[in-house]
């Protein structure tokens, strides 16, 4: 790693329990509006509402199979975009016969945007001057909140909860919620961050650099920000099987410190041999002799 | 690496590897010849996008340009853009124009994928292109007056042509080259389009409105034979109107009639410039078979289309289809005083 990699903030626990302190003041309040029209003959779909920090009224896509459960579960964490997905573009709409599906959203995405719409590029940067400040911690705060609601419904087979993603949000939640089983993570933007920023040019990493170059006087404290999120500092707490995206070498820090069985795999550049071989691992892990794919995979 | 690149109606192997199966390469090309959409062609088509293109441009752009300090570098200024467009919705665009490059450039219109959040592309800059990435109404930067969601604006009003959602998006994706042919910087003989997925459609749009374009990029195309693609992988975004037939199956007729107004397949005669489109032949999300039937609709002259065997909604951009664009659009790049070039 660079040698200005951050360091674990002596606080870093601290800092994160005290978001749990406060999201167990507030009740989850949950309501679930029916989506008929997302609905299927083997599925039904809701919208469901639940309260997050601050008192702020969150949204999550929920799709329960039909039939005796409990159901294995794809938590689907979302890429850093505004938009939420019942499922990832894509994947078999039929995936909803066998599992949950469930996406969180997390304040300022779509149907998560009122008061706080978030803005691409932006996001990314917002409040990052003060660990307290930094939109990602309300964020990351929100989609524990989901998963908390999703622990309450009985349907849950709570042995197999896969936390899902082509992003680092994944890491977080399999961290600081142990009742996820598998995880998969692609090391994107909460690693190494400022350092990996001065690497590229393509957004949203540029998002950092033009920060810096704007006011780099505030290098220390965006670097102190992100030390709290870098998903180094949270791969110890991960002891579940987990198939981590990227170069073997790149990620070398992060496989050494995730505490579960890990399998890493660079991209082929392809989004059908890569989404192959993640639908298979996802079956493989939850005991399911295969995937279910889309029609022409 | 393609398969291999057709062009018109001949084709031949690029980079042969020794190990292709070439039996296979034929039947994918087969396979995907055998493909029959079943869109049809409204007789009143053109009339219909006269009429709403005669609305759009009795409107004025009501254009700003705002410098983004933050979003700029030592080599590319950065702006936000925004303009009026159809029914006096107000879009937005990330306009990257470089620094140092002698004026007018290149110009380059980027447009975006369904789900994407887009952002500022100072790479095509840095490559000495003015880069405007549009934002069409409903997009990040793009909601505050048009907002149906994701999903949602692929059934937006989807049985009434008039208000369908696509109507006022395509209008924006035209827009923005109206905006382009404002601007002292840009070279308006060297307007060039890129997009993949939606953004492949919305290339199709834009190149058939805007006789003006040089050339353009079509990448997996999307909305092509919309309904016909749930025969092939039902996944979202196309099985939107799957779940709206499922529950609304009575509307079907008309769900019909409105998406043969905006199936790209019925822009393609309209396309006369030079154009390249690649396709995934696995790509789950929009289907090999509709992409390739758009790409046959295409009346271009000079059409190239790029099959990538083992790839999906990439379309190979990812291992080496983006070079090919790039040389693409050098290689048709009007020189100034040689206006016949190309």
């Amino acid at each position: 790693m660079h040698p200005d990699s951050p360091a674990k903030p002596a606080d870093f626990a601290e800092y994160w329990a005290e978001v749990d302190t406060e999201l167990a003041g507030l009740p989850i309040a949950a309501e679930e509006e029916l989506l008929e029209l997302r609905s299927t003959e083997y599925c039904t779909t809701y919208k469901v509402h639940y309260t997050g920090l601050d008192g702020y009224r969150l949204m999550a896509y929920l799709s329960i199979p039909k039939g005796e459960g409990p159901f294995p579960v794809f938590l689907n964490i979302s890429n850093y975009t505004s938009v939420l997905q019942i499922l990832p573009q894509g994947d078999a709409v039929e995936k909803r016969r066998r599992y949950i599906t469930f996406t969180p959203g997390g304040r300022g995405q779509r149907n998560v945007d009122k008061p706080y719409r978030a803005e691409f590029p932006g996001f990314f940067l917002d409040g990052i001057d003060d660990p307290s400040t930094y939109i990602f911690r309300a964020h990351i705060a929100d989609l524990l909140r989901g998963v908390d609601y999703l622990l309450t419904r009985p349907e849950v087979d709570t042995d197999r909860i896969a936390a899902v993603t082509k992003f680092d949000l994944s890491v977080f939640i399999a961290a600081l919620r142990p009742a996820v089983t598998h995880l998969v993570a692609k090391p994107v933007f909460f690693y190494d961050t400022v350092n990996n920023a001065s690497n590229k040019t393509d957004y949203p990493l540029e998002e950092i650099n033009d920060y810096l170059r704007s006011f780099p006087e505030k290098e220390a404290g965006v670097r102190n920000t992100l030390s709290y999120f870098d998903i180094r500092h949270f791969a110890p707490m991960i002891k579940i099987p987990t198939l981590l995206w990227g170069n073997v070498k790149m990620n070398a820090p992060l496989i050494d410190a995730l505490g579960g069985v890990v399998e890493t795999r660079d991209t082929e550049n392809s989004f059908y041999k890569d989404g192959v071989f993640q639908e298979k691992w996802i079956a493989r892990q939850h005991g399911f002799d295969g995937p279910i794919l889309p029609e022409n995979w | 690496m393609p398969l291999y690149e057709i062009e018109d109606a001949c084709f031949w192997l690029l980079r042969t590897p020794p190990e292709m199966d070439l039996e296979n390469a034929d039947m994918s090309i087969e396979r995907l010849k055998q493909f029959k959409p079943s869109t049809t062609r409204p007789d009143d088509f053109e009339d219909f996008w006269q009429l709403t293109l005669q609305d759009l441009r009795a409107l004025d752009l009501n254009a700003t340009v705002q410098h983004l300090a933050l979003r700029s570098t030592e080599d590319v200024d950065a702006y936000l853009v925004h303009f009026d467009s159809l029914h006096g919705v107000r879009v937005s665009g990330l306009y990257c124009v470089p620094k140092h490059a002698k004026h007018p450039l290149p110009t380059l219109v980027i447009v975006p994928g369904y789900l994407s959040d887009p952002d500022f592309q100072k790479g095509w800059a840095r490559q000495g292109y003015a880069t405007l990435v549009v934002r069409p109404r409903g997009k990040s930067g793009s909601q505050d007056q048009f907002d149906p969601g994701y999903p949602g604006l692929l059934t937006h009003n989807i049985v009434d042509k008039y208000s369908y959602g696509y109507r006022g998006f395509y209008s924006d994706a035209v827009r923005a080259v109206d905006f382009l042919k404002t601007r002292d910087e840009v070279d308006t003989q060297n307007i060039f389009v890129d997009g993949s997925s939606q953004g492949g459609a919305l290339a199709f749009v834009v190149a058939a409105f805007c006789l003006e374009v040089k050339a353009v990029s079509a990448g997996v195309p999307y909305l092509a034979a919309h309904i016909d693609n749930l025969k092939f992988a039902k996944t979202y975004p196309y099985q939107e109107i799957g779940d709206y037939l499922a529950r609304y199956p009575e509307r079907e007729p008309a769900v019909r009639e409105t998406l043969n107004y905006f199936d790209i397949i019925n822009f393609g005669p309209l396309i006369t410039c030079p154009i390249i489109v690649n396709i995934g032949l696995q790509d789950n999300t929009c289907p090999p078979e509709t992409g390739y039937a758009a790409y046959e609709s295409i009346a271009s002259a000079e059409k190239q289309v790029y099959l990538y065997d083992g790839y999906g909604h990439d379309g190979g951009r990812l291992d080496g289809h983006l070079p090919i664009v790039q040389e693409f659009f050098k290689k048709h790049w009007v020189k100034p005083g040689d206006q016949h070039a190309s």
